[in-house]
């Protein structure tokens, strides 16, 4: 009966690894962001799908973008670190506040995303789940809580509609 | 059934092909452009022990 339950108990997160991911993100995020631990933190990617036709081959791409986002509270500032899967590094950040974006929102369909129009010209669709197991696209970290309080925010605090 | 993966193996050596084509291509045009900004992952500070 034990074996039974284990196997269908599904993959466990390993919260030593989750661990060392969530300090990792928090190094790279204050390195480049000013005051940073002002900002709450959570791991958001992105999914840029394309089209492509090269004869009797065709289909569709999903490149996978991974950020590090943080959020802001009384300032209403989300700030996003593009980064890889290991958090070997990241790139500069891009600050979204309230009082300059276009418009934000939470998409349902068909991606479950945090959409933000900084301007007319260009969005960015922020995915995020508590936790993803794959570790060559997915930073490996666990975060129900902070998704939670991300969602809180985002839906009645930065949200525009 | 054999038909099918060989169209599937095929298909995928095909499609593996065009891409690397283009992405050579692609860095023909990308010479002169810098390379993106990047911060490396800050070294861990060592902790210090107390003798």
């Amino acid at each position: 009966m034990g074996f039974f339950s284990k196997l269908f108990k599904g993959p466990e997160i390993d919260m030593a690894k989750s661990d060392a991911n969530a300090k990792k993100m928090r190094a790279l995020f204050n390195q480049v962001v000013e005051d940073g631990d002002r900002y709450q933190l959570i791991f958001g990617y992105t999914e840029d799908v394309s089209r492509f036709n090269y004869g009797f081959v065709h289909g569709s791409k999903t490149k996978i973008g991974n950020l590090i986002v943080g959020w802001n509270e009384a300032d209403e500032t989300i700030v996003a670190v593009p980064t890889v899967p290991d958090l070997s590094g990241c790139g500069d950040p891009t600050y979204y506040r309230r009082s300059q974006i276009l418009k934000a929102y939470r998409n349902k369909y068909p991606t479950d995303a945090f959409v933000i129009y900084p301007d007319k010209k260009g969005y960015i669709a922020i995915n995020a789940y508590d936790w993803l197991e794959d570790e060559s696209l997915y930073v490996y970290v666990s975060q129900d809580k902070e998704l939670a309080a991300f969602t809180d925010f985002f839906l009645h605090r930065f949200a525009t509609k | 059934m054999l038909l099918l993966a060989a169209a599937a193996v095929a298909g995928n050596l095909w499609f593996h092909l065009v891409e690397s084509v283009l992405h050579g291509v692609r860095k023909l045009f990308d010479r002169g452009k810098e390379p993106p900004v990047w911060h490396p992952l800050p070294p861990e500070k060592e902790e210090k022990n107390d003798v």
